[in-house]
């Protein structure tokens, strides 16, 4: 199945970067809000 | 792999029932789910031992024997000493000498695949260590005690295996590839190539010790016996062949200093070798141009192309460091140097995932060629034909390009998924509180995630 995804041309790499931001984004919001528990106890 | 019709190029086209980043989602999200079933379910440390069970057939303690190590070595030093020769003697034709594909087919990729399943093979067959061990010996015979040698400096560890397994990796990529430049490997140089390393093996084994050197600056010895680390067969210190829990003895491998640096140098040109003509084709041309202002083309294609495995090779430790960073976040957490240490280990599955999914598909057209023309007709001069299979060719339509991206991502997820497994494995041993352990790896787990990604976004502009 092709996406009509031609004009992304070299940008096609985000594609792939995007699980990687998900999960790093998802790490740092755990952490953050980890930290602030622990400070309000 | 670039001396040979590209077997990735050879097969049709793709045709993917979903587009190929989308695997790279779902990759993903394998990883977060093994994630958190690991975070809920495991919480003991099952690898740390090894488990060893002795195996009481006799065959197993006859392939240890000491005729049987012997005929091994010879095995090992008639074939090296033949691809030597066909190297030398044989055709320049790469396709048709039995020397490049034995040496980077066979060995190269056939020792890390089986050794990872069935234990470290390359050691009886290692053709240094045979001549090495039989040197010792008559020196031994000789002069009534065993040979002396310098005492191997603890802080350069596995160091001169890591630098090699680069330079074995330039010699066939790098010195051999040159895109854009009709140069490629030849026999010769390889032959040439294998001489010096023998010369320089042999001089490390005279000054350190075999086994010391086989331990630790034998590029092959070290690199297949990483591998080998995986595999489910073994030997105990008494020298008998045990049966061991499978990844268990990987957990032991990486205290030495060093170890670190050769599984990220084979992640790092492995991948360095997929996007040599893929994803870093248009940056690899267009610092070759200013390159090639100052000097001529060929010099300037190798010079960036060196350029480029090395800022692979510190682009995927950074990404291991940062994961290792990461951790340092986590109360009780220990030092930085030793969770780098102790973490190296876990890469080992990644380094085979990356070698499986690049060239498995090159390991299957090729060894068809080994097994026929190039049995039959080693130099390639059309003058032999040992088994009568001279006349035999590479059935290219054995492995379909769906086929090949389905085992490709399957080996990539596999592989992260073990690597994971085995870095929360080692992270309960650290941190004995569950919790704390898998919090730990939140940054481990986006390590897997970003070399899963990288390696499929390698592929699929590869794949093309």
């Amino acid at each position: 199945m092709t996406l009509p995804l031609a004009h992304v041309g070299h940008y096609l790499w985000v594609l792939y970067l995007l699980p990687i931001l998900f999960v790093v984004i998802g790490i740092v919001k755990t952490t953050l809000s980890e930290r602030r528990r622990k400070d309000e106890d | 792999m670039s001396f040979i019709p590209f077997a990735h190029a050879l097969a049709s086209r793709q045709d993917l029932p979903v587009p190929a980043w989308l695997f790279a989602w779902a990759a993903s999200i394998v990883l977060i789910v093994s994630f958190f079933a690991l975070s809920a379910a495991w919480r003991e440390p099952k690898f740390e031992d090894e488990r060893r069970r002795p195996l009481r057939a006799s065959l197993p303690h006859a392939l240890l024997s000491l005729p049987a190590q012997a005929l091994c070595g010879t095995i090992g030093v008639f074939l090296l000493g033949f691809a030597i020769y066909a190297g030398l003697s044989g055709t320049e034709a790469p396709d048709r000498n039995f020397a490049l594909t034995f040496l980077f087919v066979t060995c190269w990729l056939g020792f890390p695949f089986f050794s990872a399943i069935f234990g470290d093979l390359f050691r009886p067959f290692n053709p240094w260590r045979a001549i090495g061990r039989a040197v010792g010996a008559g020196f031994e015979a000789i002069a009534g005690e065993p040979p002396a040698h310098l005492q191997y400096p603890e802080w350069l560890g596995r160091w001169p295996a890591a630098i090699g397994l680069l330079a074995v990796v330039w010699l066939e990529v790098i010195y051999g590839g040159g895109a854009g430049v009709a140069v490629g490997l030849s026999p010769e140089p390889v032959a040439i190539a294998a001489l010096l390393y023998s010369a320089y093996t042999l001089a490390m084994m005279a000054a350190f010790g075999v086994e010391t050197w086989c331990e630790r600056g034998e590029v092959f010895s070290v690199y297949f016996g990483m591998f080998g680390r995986l595999g489910v067969f073994g030997s105990d210190d008494s020298g008998r062949v045990v049966r061991r829990r499978p990844f268990s003895a990987a957990t032991s491998w990486a205290v030495v200093p060093g170890s670190a640096a050769v599984v990220l140098a084979s992640i790092a040109s492995t991948s360095f070798d997929g996007a040599k003509d893929g994803a870093y084709q248009a940056p690899i041309e267009k610092v070759t141009g200013w390159f090639a202002e100052a000097g001529t083309s060929l010099a300037a294609v190798r010079a960036t192309d060196t350029i480029f495995m090395l800022l692979t090779f510190a682009g995927v430790g950074l990404i291991y460091l940062l994961g290792v960073r990461g951790m340092r976040t986590v109360p009780g957490a220990p030092s930085f140097a030793k969770l780098r240490i102790g973490f190296a280990h876990t890469l080992i599955p990644i380094a085979l995932a990356y070698l499986v999914a690049h060239y498995f598909s090159l390991f299957v057209f090729q060894e068809q060629a080994q097994f026929t023309y190039l049995l039959s007709d080693p130099l390639g001069t059309a003058s032999t034909d040992l088994f009568g299979t001279a006349s035999g060719g590479i059935d290219f339509r054995l492995l379909s390009a769906n086929a090949i991206w389905y085992v490709q991502v399957g080996a990539l997820v596999v592989g992260h998924v073990l690597g994971l497994t085995l870095a929360h494995d080692r992270a309960l041993v650290y941190w004995p509180d569950y919790r704390d352990a898998s919090r730990s790896q939140y940054w481990m787990l986006a390590v897997m995630v970003a070399f899963t990604c990288f390696g499929l976004y390698l592929l699929s502009v590869s794949n093309g």
